[in-house]
């Protein structure tokens, strides 16, 4: 071990390896409910050059290497399954370019979506990007390869729809552009080229590391609202949506189904984002969704201030759910689900979520105009009790059944939750990303556990 | 407090990483993560370690003792942490944390060597200076026995920035207060933040015995570290007293609104303003600072991006200047870049500990600014 850490103190500096048993422990959890796994080392690099180097070395010595960005999928995709090199990106944290005419930005790996908001933000105010509700230290590429959503989701396409170019490092430590940017100084589009950049979208880092990535930018309106409803029956969901987004009028959709308060017991809530260039025109826009929430079954609140300003916030601080059982601890099961099945999505979620003593926390992103929908069932659970988070870990095991069970496809899905989707995937989808995965990584060294075919 | 008091809410931290940032999220705002970039070194990170701990989970060793006094305790996590049932502990265990460390023989030899200078006899400072009992400068300023406030000069002052200190002096002697100085030992402050307490009582009562001699009610201060001790710690460590506690910006501020002090010169230069974690974060004043800067004729004052409550950490508190010299330098330059940036000649602020270390970096990497606390600024001006 000590060899090893040396050859890796050796590429990138001692101060950015460790095999520390401090280290090694906060890298073997994360704040999801998945199980500690082991870690031996954990290496922060800060170009490329020296992930080149790391994936050279490893390979040489058949060293697994687990990709981190913000560490915060709560499925536990960053822990290691098969032990090794915990690779963590965050140093690598420069915001490369802007191009406000084709409107991208191109960055590295590791920027945070909270830098990259903020800088956006601050030197391009009528532009803005994408970003999920989740902690500001999340990095935009570890969200966008797992196919992430946000608030400009509804219009624009899960995130990783947004990507427009990738530069990576493949198993065999070549490096490759993916893109327009490997046939041009801009990083503007994926094609007319064949689209290999899928592959690399919620692969979960067993095909290669990104180190580079190139965002969509989109204009931002000077007006930003919203608007609530509340509704008892979600059998009118797939309607109401479908009202919605056939007006091409709002920037962003949730759905929300919290017992908590008990005023909201049985209720579902939907709020819609609208924007504009005046006062007015979101007047417009209000009163037009007033008139389709009415006419499909949903009533609108009038929000006080402080809510609306809860939701207004962006990110939102979706972590909140961290504390309901005061105990630090939640995970989600989110998934992609078709929009008819979700009045059925809910009802199922919540029965899980009572069967194991949670008060349901359910919600739901439209994302491209109602294409898709992102469901989540969210499970609190107290870190400090043990049989608290073997009970979340259940509720989240039928709930990636019941996804299944509907349709839908679990999102960045925990280790047992990839393997529910394996034993029903088309086993020709299998063989070939079996096909892909040993031609490209074949000493199997990139996450491996992962996406195990 | 010890560990075991915060055991039902170290869990609670679920590591989600808003304590590294500013309230923008523009940059990491803690020094310690923004240096070692590994997760343990975040809030975040040391709560998880402290709570594996406390089960059992990991051992004391070097490495963990390391991550723990590798913090400046600047408090940017409990401003920056949103969850505001429990975020305002987050220092609180960190240095309850460095007791525990102490306790099981982890202290860092650096940060030991404080206590050893404290606790000798002739010094009664982390300085290693001969004690001052400040009979002569009493003298010199021909002060009285009694009064009805002592000045607490700080060991900082007294030792390694005599000019604030005389700054001070001068200007209580202008305004004509009836005041005092006391043989004061530490104020228990370096000691309370690397969790070497056993003698902190002690201290505390010697000082606050001192004071009472003097018949002063009134405890005036130009150090932050000194101010924040007095303030809230003493009570904490059951040393209870009745005393009124200012720090010298609280005096001036009053005296200005009453309009019993008027600044009548000018101080042509371009400032701006350092908050100082112990004044800042730790006890919440922003204000009265700029306040008292804005009224100085002639001065133009200007804001460095990170202020208030997201000001940048000079990077000398919490044993850090003691225990990690060059590290406390590498995060006074960043401050002091960003205060260049602003286009300011002079970076001001109200605590002797920062202005050390400001300099400090300043002359090591030929930085070109002015540090001069705030109180050396009125010391220039007629009044």
């Amino acid at each position: 071990m000590d060899e090893i850490s040396k050859k890796l103190e050796e590429i990138v500096g001692k101060n950015f390896v460790s095999d520390k048993s401090e280290e090694l422990y906060i890298y073997s959890i994360d704040p999801g409910a998945s199980e500690p796994r082991e870690v031996n080392f954990v290496i922060l690099p800060k170009t490329v050059e020296e992930i080149q180097k790391i994936v050279s070395f490893a390979n040489q010595e058949k060293i697994p290497i687990t990709t981190m960005g913000g560490g915060l999928t709560l499925s536990g995709l960053t822990i290691p399954v098969k032990g090794g090199i915990v690779l963590d990106t965050k140093r690598m944290d420069k915001i490369l370019e802007v191009n406000e005419t084709s409107r991208y930005v191109v960055l590295e790996a590791g920027v945070s979506t909270g830098k990259i908001f903020s800088y956006i933000e601050q030197n391009y105010p009528h532009l803005q990007i994408s970003i999920p509700d989740a902690p500001p230290s999340v990095t935009i590429s570890g969200n966008t390869l797992i196919h992430g959503s946000g608030y400009l989701s509804q219009q624009y396409g899960n995130h990783g729809e947004m990507i427009n170019g990738i530069e990576l490092v493949l198993p065999t430590c070549q490096l490759c552009k993916l893109g327009s940017c490997s046939i041009s100084k801009y990083w503007f589009s994926r094609g007319p080229i064949p689209d290999l950049i899928g592959m690399f979208i919620s692969s979960f880092g067993t095909l290669g590391i990104i180190t580079k990535l190139s965002i969509k930018l989109f204009p931002k309106q000077k007006e930003r609202d919203l608007v609530f409803g509340l509704m008892k029956n979600p059998d009118v969901i797939p309607e109401l949506i479908n009202s919605i987004t056939s007006e091409n009028i709002v920037e962003d959709i949730l759905l929300g189904k919290a017992d908590k308060p008990d005023w909201m017991k049985g209720y579902v809530f939907v709020i819609t984002y609208i924007t504009g260039r005046s006062q007015n025109e979101i007047n417009e826009k209000e009163s037009i969704l007033k008139k389709i929430y009415r006419k499909n079954g949903a009533r609108y609140m009038n929000a006080p201030p402080k809510i609306k300003q809860i939701y207004l916030e962006k990110p939102q601080f979706a972590a909140t759910a961290a504390d309901f059982r005061k105990g630090g601890g939640f995970e989600y099961v989110g998934s992609f689900m078709p929009l008819e099945e979700i009045p059925e999505a809910i009802k199922l979620a919540s029965e899980i979520s009572y069967k194991y003593n949670i008060i349901p926390t359910l919600g739901c992103r439209v994302i491209s105009q109602g294409h898709t929908i992102m469901f989540f069932a969210s499970y609190s659970f107290n870190r400090a009790d043990p049989d608290d988070i073997i009970n979340a870990r259940s509720a989240l095991h039928e709930t990636n059944k019941m996804v299944l069970s509907l349709g839908g496809i679990p999102w960045k899905s925990e280790l047992k939750g990839q393997k529910l989707i394996l034993d029903r995937i088309d086993p020709a989808f299998k063989n070939l990303f079996k096909t892909i995965k040993d031609q490209l990584d074949p000493n199997g060294i990139m996450n491996p556990g992962n996406w195990e075919v | 407090m010890e560990l075991k008091d915060f055991k039902n809410i170290i869990h609670r931290c679920f590591r989600c990483g808003y304590c590294k940032f500013t309230s923008s999220y523009s940059d990491f705002n803690c020094p310690s993560y923004k240096k070692y970039r590994f997760e343990s070194y975040s809030t975040g990170g040391r709560m998880w370690l402290i709570f594996a701990l406390m089960n059992n989970n990991l051992e004391w060793s070097n490495n963990l003792s390391n991550i723990l006094y590798a913090c400046t305790t600047c408090g940017n996590c409990v401003e920056n942490c949103r969850f505001d049932k429990f975020n305002e502990f987050w220092v609180d265990i960190i240095e309850s944390a460095r007791k525990e460390a102490v306790k099981k023989g982890f202290c860092p030899e650096k940060q030991h060597f404080l206590i050893e200078r404290v606790m000798d006899p002739k010094f009664k400072n982390p300085y290693g200076e001969l004690n001052s009992d400040n009979m002569a400068l009493r003298e010199m300023y021909s002060l009285p026995k009694k009064a009805e406030w002592v000045y607490f000069i700080g060991c900082t002052s007294n030792y390694r920035q005599k000019s604030l200190r005389d700054a001070t002096l001068r200007f209580l002697k202008k305004i004509g207060i009836n005041f005092t100085l006391i043989d004061e030992y530490c104020c228990t402050s370096p000691l309370i933040r690397t969790g070497q307490i056993d003698q902190c009582h002690n201290f505390m009562s010697h000082n606050i015995e001192a004071i009472k001699k003097t018949g002063a009610s009134k405890v005036l201060t130009s150090c932050a570290g000194c101010y924040r001790t007095l303030k809230n710690d003493f009570q904490k460590f059951g040393v209870d007293h009745d005393l009124e506690i200012y720090h010298v910006i609280d005096l001036i501020n009053q005296l200005l609104d009453q309009n019993k002090i008027k600044f009548k010169s000018e101080f042509n230069k371009t400032v701006t303003y350092h908050d100082p974690c112990h004044i800042g974060r730790h006890m919440g004043i922003y204000e009265i600072p700029r306040k008292i800067i804005k009224q100085i004729p002639g001065l133009t004052f200007i804001e460095m991006e990170r202020n208030k409550e997201n000001a940048y950490c000079c990077g000398a508190g919490g044993g850090v200047k003691i225990g990690y010299p060059e590290w406390a330098q590498e995060i006074s330059k960043e401050r002091i870049l960003e205060a260049k940036k602003t286009g300011a000649e002079v970076i001001s602020s109200v605590c002797p500990f920062c202005k050390t270390n400001l300099e400090d970096a300043n002359e090591k990497y030929d930085l070109g600014l002015e540090v001069i606390d705030l109180i050396e600024i009125i010391d220039q001006l007629e009044i």
